[in-house]
């Protein structure tokens, strides 16, 4: 994380905690909920961690793309359809192989990405656009065919039915022992290594440095032969494969099911740990686990405060939205003008000039 | 199919392409002057809960309408300044600013009413019930008279085409969108206004149920001149009241899942990104 990151993120949790004082709340206290709710107990920490191993993913899917210059905001539908594919596959064939389940989680959330990618290339329609578009189609899809066609018998939610003893995971977790049985899982692991393959990828990779080329300038890009077929639909792949993961690690790792409305929209939150960490797979970790403890603080603020609810974190995070994206464009700004007056007290004529 | 059937149909239509068409609106605006808006919702809900929350206060819908714009052109006024001012991107700030909506208004709702769900219903009922259609024609006359008959109009819609030839006018660009968004915004939240006055008689958390992206859809389905996207919000606003209708029928019930009128809207914006061959109609600015 650079400096005007760690500025705006302070200057984003001060204005929470001028907001949480307007509403007649403790800020201090506000503050230590949200951050600290997570070192309570082994359980608590589990769970935060799952939420770091989903924002990992999340913000890694919004980030590689941005790397090739597309705005990826189609993660949460594909979360939803590859938790979806997942539970329903395996609910279909019981018996299957773990791989073939695994691999078509994966397919289904690339083939949607590619979607995107292909508007993109052969039609120059705006990705936002359709990736909106497809969040919408996949979620009302999903829940149209659970209850319809995969159904879990056994319950009145809208579920899918649980993983066969044969595809379950979680019976065998390592993870899960430590964390007291929390929805931690092996995932966090493949999260962690992941994010250091993709920083290795783009740091040091020819393919890597290609994509940074041509998102900084496509069109000098296009010159040296890099073609938007090539590095579009490469990038978009990448990424469906990081919302497929989520999907894995909620079904394989936590539920044993696909539960509808499973996700508390992590595919929006991971637009924010992309932006904090600015798209450093590094810092995307880093910020990953501030966002899960966030996530996790809030629901504690319905017990624990008077007035604030869950609905608070909403705020927290729309507010380090805000100040990040400003610092990122304010601070070079405010550098420059010390600098010059530095410039001016030490040598008038020069900066005269 | 009787004329009783036909009459119903056409009215929920109307009632239903209302909120849609005013928050389409205010897209235009936005996206014609050259900034990507998919905060749409965000002014919505704004607009909705305010509305709401003055009518149970002064039940005054002349109170209730202004309450509305100003609230929805005051949160615009978030965007507008990291949007314009801090170079943000303007996805990345609408993204926040729904986000900031959905959490400030649970809280300040209870605040006010000690609940965070539902405010408790208005007393505005004995109020002249089409006003939500005069207030739909007024507002689309007044945009289609602003964008399309003044000098004023012509301004903005360049400052989303071509910056360099109103700068070299000596017009900011920046203040032309200014007024555009802001203009925009407020008559979205009267869009949300008509969603809790008129078609419900309070505000429910996230009433506008994915409203603004549907008519971001009808913008770009629209195919961003303000003619069709009035009839692509008609359009959607038919679907809608068909699918409410067709619950009724058992004929349809019994063949047509109520899921292909819940995704027609955006499949057919998809459709019409994908043949209308993409930018050469979005303005050449649009970011």
């Amino acid at each position: 994380m650079k400096k005007s990151a760690l500025i705006g993120l302070s200057v984003g949790l001060f204005l929470s905690c001028m907001l949480a004082f307007f509403f007649g709340e403790n800020p201090l206290k506000v503050l230590k909920i949200l951050t600290l709710g997570f070192a309570t107990s082994r359980y608590e920490m589990g769970l935060t961690l799952y939420y770091t191993t989903c924002f990992i993913f999340s913000g890694l899917a919004f980030s590689i793309p941005l790397r090739a210059g597309l705005f990826h905001i189609g993660a949460e539908g594909q979360i939803l359809f590859s938790g979806f594919v997942a539970g329903a596959f395996s609910m279909t064939y019981p018996t299957s192989s773990l791989f073939l389940v695994f691999f078509m989680t994966l397919l289904s959330s690339v083939v949607w990405a590619t979607v995107i990618a292909f508007f993109k290339i052969f039609r120059q329609a705006h990705e936002v656009v359709v990736a909106i578009m497809l969040n919408y189609i996949l979620s009302i899809l999903t829940t149209y065919l659970t209850v319809q066609y995969f159904q879990n018998p056994n319950s009145q939610n809208p579920e899918t039915a649980l993983l066969s003893s044969s595809l379950e995971l979680v019976s065998i977790d390592p993870l899960k022992k430590y964390f007291e049985g929390s929805p931690v899982s092996v995932f966090f692991i493949v999260a962690i290594l992941t994010a250091l393959t993709v920083y290795i990828f783009e740091k040091y990779t020819v393919k890597g440095l290609q994509l940074k080329a041509f998102g900084a300038n496509p069109i000098a890009g296009r010159r040296i032969g890099l073609s938007d077929l090539k590095m579009y639909s490469f990038v978009m792949i990448a990424a469906g494969v990081m919302t497929g993961l989520i999907g894995l690690t909620e079904v394989f790792g936590n539920a044993n099911q696909f539960k509808v409305g499973f996700s508390p929209q992590i595919g929006f939150i991971g637009i924010a740990v992309s932006i904090l960490a600015r798209q450093n797979p590094l810092g995307i970790i880093a910020s990953a686990f501030l966002f899960a403890c966030l996530h996790k603080g809030a629901s504690d603020l319905d017990i624990e405060s008077e007035f604030l609810t869950r609905d608070f974190s909403k705020v927290v995070q729309a507010l380090i939205i805000f100040s990040v994206a400003s610092a990122f464009f304010l601070a070079p700004q405010v550098e420059n003008y010390f600098r010059n007056r530095k410039t001016i007290k030490s040598n008038p004529s020069e900066a005269a000039k | 199919m009787t004329d009783h059937f036909l009459i119903l149909f056409v009215i929920s239509s109307l009632r239903l392409t209302l909120p849609l068409l005013m928050a389409a609106l205010g897209g235009y605006f936005s996206e014609k002057s050259g900034v990507a808006q998919i905060a749409l919702e965000a002014f919505l809900l704004a607009g909705a809960f305010s509305a709401a929350s003055l009518a149970v206060y002064t039940s005054s819908l002349g109170l209730t309408l202004v309450g509305a714009f100003l609230t929805a052109a005051l949160l615009a006024q978030i965007f507008l300044v990291l949007v314009l001012i801090f170079n943000v991107n303007s996805i990345i700030a609408g993204t926040g600013l729904n986000l900031l909506a959905m959490g400030l208004i649970p809280i300040i709702s209870k605040g006010l009413f000690d609940s965070t769900g539902s405010t408790p219903s208005h007393t505005l009922t004995d109020v002249w019930v089409w006003w939500p259609y005069a207030m739909g024609l007024t507002a689309l006359g007044l945009v289609i008279f602003l964008s399309e008959r003044t000098v004023w109009g012509l301004q903005f819609k360049f400052s989303g085409e071509k910056k360099e030839a109103l700068q070299a006018l000596g017009i900011s660009p920046k203040i032309r969108q200014w007024q555009a968004i802001s203009l925009g915004a407020g008559l979205t939240g009267l869009g949300g206004a008509v969603l809790s006055i008129s078609m419900a008689s309070s505000y429910s958390p996230l009433m506008s149920a994915g409203r603004g992206f549907i008519a971001l859809a009808a913008v770009i389905f629209g195919g961003w001149s303000i003619y069709r996207v009035t009839a692509a919000c008609f359009l959607f606003g038919a679907i809608e009241a068909l699918q409410i209708q067709a619950q009724s029928i058992e004929w349809v019930q019994q063949r047509i899942p109520h899921i292909y009128f819940q995704l027609t809207p955006y499949i057919l914006t998809l459709l019409a990104l994908w043949f209308y061959k993409g930018r050469s109609k979005a303005p050449t600015e649009l970011a």
